[in-house]
């Protein structure tokens, strides 16, 4: 029974040798742009379902933590490909990284302000002199941007990931996404009708946000693995759109594998809401297109922000992998 | 066994039917009784056994939190020189068995030449105490809940559930407390000292409360997070509200809300497609924990399910046994009355001495054997006379018969009567209402050349009324030999009959003596119907009679004599008055008008023509009803084209 047992995995293990040598999978690594969750489900189904396999790429899925950015990951080449904001990567061309969009995955923005019903803040007029919850990690630059114009003055408390302070009444307004936090004040016994919301979008910067970036180099050498990985990645999110209970099963095993605090029903409302922003019904674009006019307003917004006139040229931002169509 | 319509199946039916309502009734009042008694006393069961779980987890925490505050304080006092600092974390965890990790986190650039960064961190590994100096990028403590909360709120924290990946790596909670230190005259913030508790062990503490079988505690902080939870994955991950929200349960979300306000609460949840719960939750006092004590409903009333199906099967038992002995003691007692009924049987097919059945009790049964018993008497009895009377009766019927023969006999009732008389056509009938009649008719010839006929109607009937009819024809026949005048006979019949008439009898009579060779009729009449006239030109009418009483009742009466000139052809019709108050059973009488009429519509008339036309129309009238008098009529044509032959 052992010998028998020995050449069998012997005879399996050489067959698998022969396979991979065959394949020869280029690799490549993948950094979301926070920690791991159901706004990636996408990325995870493909390499759960093989895809990335199948597409003949040996992917791996990195995140960062939140206090290390993904584009930290970029830059310091511990990464090939990154999801970002538009207007983080659109900041990080004008600090001189030469990044490039190979597709744009979100259409609406989803950050958003809250306030507690409680504290008396109605309005953004309200903001003046407040504490605000700001991300650490980044995304801060549609907010600060939204207040400026108001000619606002509040104090920014840069925040790693929970909603604690907010909810002990540390901070006044919390930056959220819609997706996420917000869902996460929900569950903390804080009734929709307790909580006043403010949306970027309703205040003129509904701006897309989650795209897949490259360092432009990258882009040259290796496009057919961004193409490969581009489609690979949107047969994850067509499967994952499609079994959304599976998906948030997939999300919530990776998320406690990482230790950090996850359950199907916060999961499940993200994998909704992350879907609502990606869908293309009433804008004027294609699957996977960065419009130009998102891509001017979030480069008006970074000139205004950093009172800088640097021009980036919307063609050289944006480079396609996929062709484009609805 | 029992049969469905038997007198003991309809008591036992009735019986059952009561007691078992009374039953469900008492065991409906005594299962809400003492269903509350047990929620009562569960309730505060749970309240104690929270209170104990309450009690262990402040235990181990309020110890424990004395100890940051301590450090604290002491660094405030600047007791300690930097190199000390660690050697004191490890002596905490050295004799505090409970601790998991304790640290000391100083702002940016504390020490000088320690950088941006430094904490010292003491935790436990195994059996073991290891110590690492943390902070950096990639550990970039200040902006983490359990520093950054406290050192803004400048208060003492627990932190929610965390996992703290890059030091401790386990499931953990942390108390911090700020510590401050004097520079340059003023109170700045320094740092925090912390102690963390392993969620895991906390969870193993509290889980060796056991409530019933399957009953469980946890805890949640005050985010709704779970603290401690049996099931362990649900640790940090779950909150109350975001199971509310997949098991689509809004109640826990209440739950939920009622403890982060600090409320404490026994009740019950139903949650679809889930077995049904009660929950007791409060708050620590130590902090806004909250621990809470979930029992099934079906373990919590598991004692009352088991009291009531032993109680529900005793009762069926007993039910059982009640039916078998009563049906036993209602056979028993009503066995005699289906011997009654075979006796009743009996008896009623003539058999009076019967055996009753034995009843040794002297109660209703009893009666009903004696009024039996005098039953079977009385009927014997009353058989016996009534043989004796039907005998009798049987004798007078016959005699009856007898009686009627012997009437019939003494009218003539050979038609036609006179086969030599040419002159005269008659027909008569006598029909008695019963066995014999009152009524009469008689007709002879006297010194042949008259012809005698009378007709009569004796007051009542029966046997009386026929013997003064037989004596009425007697004497007229025998007076008749002697007299020729009607009125002379009519008074001489009266005189005979008066004379001692005791019983007042009397009876109507019209007598008539026609000369055959002129066709006179004289006649005289004593209370009868007129006779009708029936002439040959069909001209139908009564006959002009004086009024005069009945015969029988005065002595001396002098009865008036009449004459009419008969024509060939002209009919005499004399009836009694069974005819004309013939009677149907609408009670309307037959009437003079309708038997004239009848006589006139009468075809081809002849003396038993006529009589058969009346008879048929009388049946027609009185369509079955049974006859109340004698009917007597009577036909006389006069043929006085036979003188001439």
């Amino acid at each position: 029974m052992t010998i028998f047992k020995t050449i069998l995995l012997s005879v399996a293990a050489f067959i698998a040798t022969c396979m991979s040598s065959q394949a020869q999978e280029k690799k490549l690594v993948f950094t979301p742009h926070w920690l791991p969750q159901a706004q990636f489900a996408g990325f995870y189904i493909a390499q759960d379902q093989g895809y990335y396999a199948e597409a003949g790429l040996e992917v791996d899925i990195i995140h960062p933590s939140a206090s290390v950015n993904a584009l930290n990951f970029l830059v310091e080449g511990n990464a090939d490909i990154i999801s970002l904001f538009l207007i983080t990567a659109v900041n990080a061309v004008k600090n001189g990284i030469d990044l490039v969009n190979i597709a744009q995955f979100s259409q609406h923005s989803a950050i958003m302000f809250v306030s507690k019903k409680s504290s008396g803040i109605e309005t953004l007029q309200d903001f003046e002199g407040r504490k605000i919850g700001i991300w650490m990690s980044g995304f801060e630059e549609v907010p600060k941007a939204l207040l400026s114009e108001h000619s606002i003055n509040a104090e920014w408390i840069p925040i790693m990931s929970t909603v604690n302070l907010f909810l002990l009444g540390g901070i006044d307004v919390m930056t959220v996404m819609w997706y996420n936090e917000y869902n996460q004040i929900y569950h903390s016994g804080i009734n929709h009708d307790e909580m006043n919301t403010f949306f970027m979008a309703d205040y003129g910067y509904n701006l897309p946000e989650d795209g897949l970036y490259t360092l432009r180099h990258t882009h040259q050498d290796k496009q057919d693995e961004l193409k490969a990985f581009v489609a690979a990645s949107a047969r994850g999110w067509d499967f994952a759109a499609q079994n959304k209970e599976y998906t948030i099963n997939l999300v919530v095993r990776l998320m406690q594998e990482a230790n950090v605090p996850s359950n199907a029903a916060h999961q499940r409302w993200m994998l909704d809401k992350v879907l609502e922003s990606r869908e293309i019904e009433h804008k004027d674009v294609n699957r996977f297109e960065l419009h130009h006019d998102d891509f001017e307003k979030a480069v008006s917004i970074i000139q205004a922000a950093y009172n800088s006139n640097i021009q980036i040229v919307f063609e050289d931002f944006f480079q396609p992998v996929l062709p484009l169509n609805k | 066994m029992i049969k469905r319509h038997s007198l003991s199946f309809r008591i036992i039916t009735s019986v059952l039917l009561i007691t078992v309502t009374l039953f469900i009734l008492i065991l409906s009042v005594y299962y809400y009784y003492t269903r509350r008694i047990i929620m009562e006393s569960t309730q505060r069961y749970a309240i104690e056994l929270a209170g104990n779980i309450s009690g262990k987890i402040e235990q181990i925490l309020l110890p424990m939190e004395k100890l940051p505050l301590m450090l604290a304080a002491t660094m405030e006092m600047g007791v300690f020189h930097q190199d000390s600092l660690m050697p004191v974390l490890k002596s905490i965890l050295k004799h505090n068995k409970n601790i998991y990790g304790t640290c000391l986190a100083f702002e940016p650039d504390f020490f000088p030449d320690k950088g941006k960064y430094y904490m010292l961190y003491a935790h436990r590994e195994e059996d073991s105490i290891q110590t690492m100096i943390l902070g950096g990028r990639d550990y970039s403590y200040f902006y983490m809940d359990w520093y950054q909360i406290p050192a803004m709120l400048r208060t003492p924290y627990w932190s929610e559930p965390y996992y703290d990946e890059g030091a401790g790596n386990v499931l953990m909670a942390t108390y911090s407390v700020p510590f401050y230190c004097m520079q340059d005259g003023k109170r700045n913030f320094a740092g925090m000292a912390t102690v963390d508790i392993e969620l895991e062990w906390l969870t193993d503490i509290v889980s060796e409360v056991r409530i019933f079988e399957t009953g469980y505690a946890f805890m949640i902080s005050r985010n709704g997070v779970a603290v401690t939870h049996p099931d362990k994955s649900q640790i940090m991950n779950s909150s109350i509200f975001s199971i509310a929200e997949d098991w689509n349960a809004p109640i826990l979300r209440e739950i939920g809300r009622e403890l982060l306000q600090g409320k404490s609460n026994f009740r019950e949840y139903n949650i679809p497609g889930r077995e049904p719960r009660w929950i007791y939750y409060h708050n620590l006092e130590s902090n806004l924990w909250s621990v809470s004590v979930v029992y099934p409903d079906r373990e919590m009333f598991a004692p009352l399910i088991q009291m009531n199906t032993m109680a529900i099967l005793l009762i069926v038992a007993g039910l059982l046994l009640l039916t078998l002995i009563t049906s036993g003691i209602i056979n028993k007692l009503a066995s005699p009355l289906t011997q009654f009924a075979n006796s009743a049987r009996t008896i009623a097919e003539g058999n009076f001495n019967v055996q009753l059945p034995p009843v040794k009790t002297r109660d209703e049964m009893k009666e009903l054997h004696n009024a039996f018993s005098h039953m079977q008497l009385q009927l014997a009895q009353y058989i016996e006379n009534l043989k004796e009377t039907t005998t009798a009766k049987e004798k007078i019927e016959s005699e009856l018969r007898i009686a009627r023969e012997i009437q019939m006999s003494m009218i003539p009732h050979t038609f036609p009567p006179f086969p030599d008389l040419p002159q005269i056509s008659l027909y008569a009938t006598l029909k008695s209402a019963k066995e014999v009649g009152g009524d009469l008719y008689d007709f002879f010839v006297i010194n042949k050349t008259k012809f005698c006929f009378a007709i009569g109607d004796v007051s009542g009937k029966g046997v009386p009324a026929s013997l003064f009819m037989a004596v009425t024809r007697t004497l007229l026949r025998s007076i008749s030999d002697k007299e020729e005048s009607p009125s002379r006979i009519m008074e001489n019949l009266n005189k005979s009959l008066a004379y001692n008439n005791e019983s007042n009898m009397f009876v109507t009579f019209f007598l008539g003596i026609l000369d055959l060779e002129t066709g006179l009729l004289q006649y005289a009449n004593a209370g009868h119907n007129p006779p009708v006239l029936i002439t040959c030109q069909n001209d139908i009418r009564m006959f002009e009679t004086a009024n005069a009483i009945p015969l029988g009742l005065f002595e001396d009466f002098a009865y008036p004599e009449s004459q009419l000139q008969l024509n060939n052809g002209d009919m005499i019709f004399a009836y009694t008055d069974g005819v004309n108050e013939a009677e149907n059973e609408q009670a309307i009488l037959f009437g003079d008008e309708q038997m004239l009429h009848q006589l006139g519509k009468c075809k081809d008339p002849n003396p038993a023509s006529l009589i058969h036309c009346l008879e048929t129309a009388i049946e027609s009238h009185v369509k079955g009803f049974p006859q109340s008098d004698d009917i007597t009529m009577m036909t006389i044509m006069y043929n006085e084209q036979a003188n001439k032959i």
